[in-house]
Parts: C-alpha cells; structure tokens; sequence
C-alpha cells in the first residue's frame, strides 16, 4: 500500500544532503515545564487576540486566557497553571506586542494515558459540526508554517474532496513532525480521522518524504491495527504516501501538485481544487481537543543547529526559545545566526548571539530553533545561469524578476507572475552568485499584490 | 553591485559559488593544454599564460578605473583567456593575442555590464576581431610538432576540414583527429582531451550538456544529410573531429548567459544549422565562431519563443477530478 511517488512538482532543491536531520532525529520528545511563559497575543502573523485576564489572576491550565480579534486569529488558552504576573506589551523578534507573562506554580502531574492515545477512538458518535467546534474552540492553528486559523480552513463552503496531512517536514534540520509521527501515531491517526470527518473530503493522505521510513512503517502498522479494529468505519479511507525527498515537498501548493496532480489556481486557496491541507501536528491536536478535551496548549519544537545536544520538546506555547538552547546545553559557536523555524524560510531573530539576551517565545506555528554559524558570503553579480529558474517550483524566473525590481519596474514584476511567488527559498538556494533573490522575489510579490488590490479597489 | 547584508532566509546556501564553477572550468581545460603542449610545443604554454594574465589584468584594472567592485579573482576572465588562447594557432604573434584578450574582455565583457552580462561569448568575438582584421597572422595552421621531421620549425598547412573544403583530402586518419594530431588552433585539436574536461564539468554538474550534444548532434547530422556529393554523403566522424566542433560546443555554446536559459535546446540547434550551413555552402570550412555568436545573439529571443507554465496560472475546474 505504501506507494513511493515519482511524478513530483518541477524545481526544488536538495539542501544539505541529510546530515541535518541526523542530528535531532533519533532524540525523543522530552518534555519541558518551563517555570514562566510568555503567551504573545498574535500566535501567527495577523492573529491578533486580546486578552481576558488581568494580573494577579490565577489560571489553570487549558482556561481561555484570549479571544480573537482578528480574522488570522484563533482562541489563546493558558499553557501552564499558575499565576499571572504580567500582561505587557513587549519586543519580539523587533514588533511591539502585547504579551501574558503566566508563572507556573503547580508541578505537572502525570496523567494516565488516554485511551486515543493507544488505540483505535470511536468517533461514529462524534457529529461533523462537533468537530468543527471543538477544532474551533481549541484554539487549532496550522503547526507548519504560517499558522493559519484551523476552522477557517474547514468551514469551507467549498466542496472538499481529498485531505492531505502534511508530515513532509521538508524543510532541512527540523525533525518534530517526524517525532509525533514515531511516537503518537495512534493520536495523530485518530486525529486524521477526526479531521477527515470534519472535512467532509472522501479520503485522507498522510504524506511524508522518503527520508523518514521508520515513520512511514509506523504509521502504516497502526493504520492496519486501527483497520482491522472494527471501531473504524467503511468511509474512512486513509493513505500514507511516501513522497521523493526535495525541498519544498512539504509546501501546501507543492504537496498538492505531487500528489494529487492538481494545481491551485492564482489567487486562490486549496479549498478550489477541493483540498484541504493540514499539518501532523493540527491533526494530533484535535485528537486532543476532541478525544483529550485539551485545547492546543503545547508543541514539539526542535532545537538544533550548532548546539551542544540537539533535540526535540514538548513545551508549553510561550516558552522562551533561550531557555531552550540552554537546555540543549548552549551554542557552540560565536558567529552565529539564531532562526526560528527552518533554515530555508525561518526568520533570524539574533545575529552573533551571545547567549544572553531574550530570543523570542515559541508560538503555536513554531517549528524549530535553528543555531547556524554565520555562513558569510557576499553577493556578487548574476551571472544569468539560470539555476533559480530551474529551481522555481512555482515556474517563476527569479532573476529576471530581481532585475525588474531593482529598475523599479513593477510592470515588468507583475508580467512575470511576481505574484505567484511562494516564498520557498529554492532561488537564493542555489544561486552560485549569493543573491539575495528570494528576499527580492517577496518584494515585488508584495508590491505586485499591493498594486492589484489598489486596482481592484478603484475598480469597485 | 547591493552589498546588502539581509538576515531573511534561506540562511543555508549550495557550496556552489560563481569562483568554483569557472575554477572547475578552468581545471577540465587543463588536458586540452597539455595536449596542446605537447603537440605544438612550449609556445603554447606560454601563449595561454600570457592570454590570461592579460584578461584577468584587464578585467581588474577596468573595474579599479571604473570604481566598481573588482570581480577579477572570480576566475571567468581566467576561462575566458585559456579559451582565446585555444583558438589561436600556435604561431599567432603575441601582440594579436594581447589586442584579442583586451577586446574579449573590455568591449565584449565588461562595456556590457560584465560577467553575465556579455552579448555574445568573448572569447569567441576575440577570435572573431582576428579573424577580420589579422587573418593572415591567425587563419594560417601550422601541423604538430610530433610530425616533422625537425620538431621545432613551424610548417605551414591547412586544416584538415579547410583542406577537404578546397577539394583536397584530409591526410589525416580519424585517430588522429581525435587524439588531435592535426593542424589547427593550438587548444582546439586533441579532441579526446577536450572531451575529458566536458566528462569532468558534466560530472561536476556545472554545464548545460543536453545544449552541447544537441548542437554537435546537429551539425552532423545536417552536414551528413547535405553533404558534399549528394545526400546522405557528409562524413560523419570528419565533421565531428576534424575542427573545433568540440572545443565549440563543450566550452563556448555552454556560456553560462545562453545556454542555460530555457529554450536552450532551440538555441542549440539555430546555432547548429547556422554551423551547418556555413560548413556547407560558404568557404569558410568551420563555421563554428559564426554560428555559435549568432545564436548568442538570437538566445534572448529563443527563450520568448518557449513559454514557461507558471504554477497555478493554467484555470482548472473542480469537476475534473472529483
């Protein structure tokens, strides 16, 4: 059943051939009781939520400590027991934002697990609008990237035929998603069903890249268990599909192209060609929220990179990401870049970091902590290769869209479907010349769109 | 040049660099110049090294008079020297190499932008400069060393494929060719060595070698089909091994700025057919540096031709898949 794909999106890259992943990939999830959080109130860019509570007050956790203000936002829960200490604005990565400063002061207890979490759930009882409320409720975002609002995605009125669960982690070092998929596969599975049965879509694919075949086995093995259980019913059809190692295979539109051969049209979302895409991680929370009645309060995060002892843990949303180095036994080089998520599309919060200062909070999209010694390269003149038109997976010509922009010809950008481009990195990637298109490329994407909505707007 | 220091990703970069891969040029045309020492003497050595050091000193002392960011160690004036030097015969005076190199790298590279910016491949307009305004000191080959009988004294002779051209034979055997045992410009001869280096740039992953077999695919098959005598008549292994079929397309029409656009396998066959069709009708028995700059000029062009599909642009409707 387990099929290897061959026919994948065009372009890509194969950045550093592995060895990244090695370093965190055999170290289980451990997890982290941090002893303060520090809950920002945008979990993902533009989901502004405001807050509930005031200092002093004394939280439990789970409880619903912030509301969403914005359309990008979801429900904020509180991620440890304890005490408020502060609600603020504070600087993270160089935004002002309002923040809950939570102190832990019960110790975690040890619960038994619960019975999703071992074996088949029988969710024929749970009804489809119940499982839209509870994704609601809980506060789910997308665990991948840009941590868009879960129910958004599936209170589609669109027709949905097919789910893809994204367990691709393509994205070089980061090794969390294939961890959850090792060690909880009974939830994430149950989790799929779930999401399955909210979706309304006819089949369900667990994808993930061929360089993780432990996982794949995993998965396969609990698939069959959970098939032959009796509990799951007729219409739930799941697949795992192991897809070729490229990046970015784990991106929305490209997972789409690989495995269902369909293209999302311009300007619009998967919901169009009757998909919807959710990462492992989403899928295992609502396991939790709907089976655990817990709200999405923790995350694996891995942290690698040059640090003394990379690994991958389970720490509640606020956790400061200094802390966790530490616990990784601190950084091991002096010229370093400090990244949060993966190093491809993840943002450098620190530039030769000493160690000290604040770094910023894990939120709900954070995948890794990434410490990379400075690679410093200078950019030097293109020399018209090519390498980043054939490495575009989204068919784009990096290079002569650089130029555009750089002679401040918006036109020309939007002519060369500036707009479509998705942010990969695949283009600064392999460029021999160092430059910084990708940074270019978003640019004049945003420019492009700017422009187009000032039309659209003129127009109406 | 931006000299922007971003911190945005992607913080992870391919070990290529633009200074490896004209590095990694340079290296895979080192057999050829062996070989060319070895069949035409020391001269060619130094030819080579004084072509190089007087493109990498042109390029620098212009981007220092020019107050722009001194590109020079990047090694492409490097290849650019090594490949002028190979199109010039072992007797070329060096005052006609060092007006070549100037041209090749201040008017065709540099006036026009600089690497990646060039119209036209600049070594091969170095060869074309000489070829128009000394085609007596560069158009006249002279046989290998390994051949006469002093070893040293230069004899005068033509090229195997301007020798069947005027109606003669080749005198010399398809071996020879390949080994490059022939008369000829001193790099472009010992195709087996040049062939080498393409193996080593293919293996190295930095050359276009679909554009390269596409144009020496064309060339032979055109100068076959509409050969001398009749159709089906061209000699095959004459065409591919007699000139600088090889040395051409392995090093020249792979210019990073041409061939590795898309289109580029129309690039390589419009250069092709030009190739052919200078082989075949004009006088001049090579073709090569012709057809080669024409398609350099036509590639921007050719790429417009082949439209590339921008994800997501092509409107599809959901009832085709459920």
């Amino acid at each position: 059943m387990q099929k290897l794909q061959k026919s994948v999106f065009p372009g890509g890259v194969h950045p550093t051939d592995g060895f990244d992943k090695a370093l965190s990939m055999n170290c289980a999830v451990t997890p982290y009781y941090p002893e303060t959080v520090t809950i920002l109130s945008e979990q993902s860019f533009g989901g502004k939520c405001s807050f509930l509570v005031k200092p002093g007050e004394h939280v439990k956790e789970g409880q619903l400590i912030g509301k969403p203000e914005a359309f990008m936002a979801a429900p904020l829960h509180a991620s440890v027991s304890g005490k408020v200490l502060a609600v603020k604005e504070i600087t993270e990565q160089g935004r002002r934002l309002m923040a809950c400063i939570l102190q832990r002061e019960e110790s975690p207890v040890s619960e038994a697990e619960a019975s999703y979490k071992k074996g088949t759930a029988d969710i024929s009882l749970i009804s489809r609008q119940e499982i839209l409320t509870g994704i609601r409720n809980g506060g789910l975002t997308g665990m991948g990237g840009a941590g868009f609002p879960t129910h958004k995605k599936y209170e589609t009125d669109k027709k949905i035929t097919d789910l893809l669960i994204n367990g691709a982690e393509c994205e070089p070092f980061l090794t969390c998603d294939y961890r959850l998929m090792l060690e909880e596969g009974y939830a994430l599975l149950n989790g799929v069903r779930l999401l399955l049965k909210g979706s309304g879509a006819k089949k369900a694919y667990i994808c993930m890249e061929d360089n993780k075949p432990l996982a794949a086995e995993n998965l396969q093995k609990i698939l069959t268990e959970m098939s032959s259980s009796g509990l799951m019913a007729e219409e739930e059809k799941l697949e795992i599909r192991v897809l070729p190692t490229k990046y970015p295979q784990g991106g929305e539109r490209q997972l789409i192209q690989g495995v269902l051969g369909r293209e999302v049209p311009m300007g619009g979302l998967p919901a169009d060609v009757g998909v919807i895409v959710s990462n492992v991680g989403t899928a295992k929370a609502a396991a939790d929220m709907i089976l655990g009645n817990t709200p999405l309060t923790k995350r694996i995060v891995t942290a690698t990179g040059s640090v003394k002892n990379p690994g991958n843990y389970l720490v509640p949303v606020g956790t400061s990401a200094k802390e966790l180095i530490q616990l990784c036994g601190g950084i091991t080089t002096a010229q370093n870049r400090i990244i949060a998520g993966g190093p491809m599309t993840g943002p450098c919060v620190a530039h030769n970091w000493n160690g000290e200062t604040e770094l910023f909070h894990v939120t709900k999209n954070t995948s890794g902590i990434l410490v990379l010694s400075e690679p410093g390269y200078e950019e030097q003149p293109c020399i018209r290769c090519s390498g980043c038109e054939s490495v575009c997976p989204a068919g784009l010509v990096p290079y002569k869209i650089e130029f555009a922009l750089l002679d401040e010809d918006y036109d020309l950008c939007e002519k060369l479907y500036a707009s479509e481009c998705i942010a990969c990195g695949c283009c600064s990637y392999i460029c021999p010349a160092r430059r910084e298109l990708s940074v270019r490329t978003r640019e004049a994407r945003d420019i492009v769109k700017q422009r187009m909505r000032e039309r659209a707007v003129k127009k109406s | 040049m931006n000299q922007t220091k971003t911190f945005s990703g992607p913080h992870i970069r391919t070990a290529n660099t633009t200074r490896n891969i004209m590095l990694h040029v340079a290296i895979s045309l080192m057999p050829a110049l062996l070989g060319s020492i070895y069949f035409f003497g020391i001269r060619s050595l130094y030819i080579t090294g004084l072509s190089v050091t007087v493109c990498v000193l042109t390029e620098y002392i212009w981007q220092k008079l020019a107050k722009k960011p001194v590109t020079a160690g990047d090694f492409s004036a490097v290849v650019t020297g090594i490949l002028l030097a190979f199109n010039m015969p072992v007797t070329a005076p060096l005052w006609v190499i060092v007006a070549a190199d100037v041209f090749s790298i201040l008017v065709v590279k540099q006036m026009f932008g600089g690497i990646g910016c060039n119209f036209a491949n600049p070594a091969l307009m170095g060869r074309l400069l000489t070829m128009v305004v000394w085609p007596g000191t560069v158009m006249q080959y002279v046989a290998p060393r390994t051949l006469t009988a002093s070893g040293f004294d230069a004899v005068s002779s033509a090229t195997v494929l301007g020798a069947v051209k005027n109606g003669g034979e080749a005198g010399y055997s398809y071996l020879q060719m390949l080994l490059g045992e022939t008369p000829g410009a001193l790099g472009e001869t010992s195709k087996l060595l040049l062939l080498v280096g393409f193996a080593y740039m293919c293996f190295m992953g930095i050359v276009n070698a679909e554009a390269a077999l596409t144009y020496i695919g064309t060339v032979v098959l055109l100068t076959f089909v509409f050969g001398p005598s009749g159709l089906f008549t061209g000699d095959i292994l004459l065409n591919l091994f007699g000139g600088g079929l090889i040395l051409g397309a392995c090093y020249m029409l792979t210019d990073y700025a041409f061939a590795s656009r898309r289109g580029r396998l129309l690039y390589a066959v419009t250069a092709g057919v030009i190739t052919a069709a200078i082989r075949i009708f004009s006088f001049y028995p090579e073709g090569i540096c012709f057809g080669i700059l024409t398609a350099n000029c036509l590639a921007g062009a050719l790429s417009l031709l082949h439209k590339k599909h921008v994800y997501g642009v092509k409107k599809l409707k959901l009832e085709e898949y459920s």
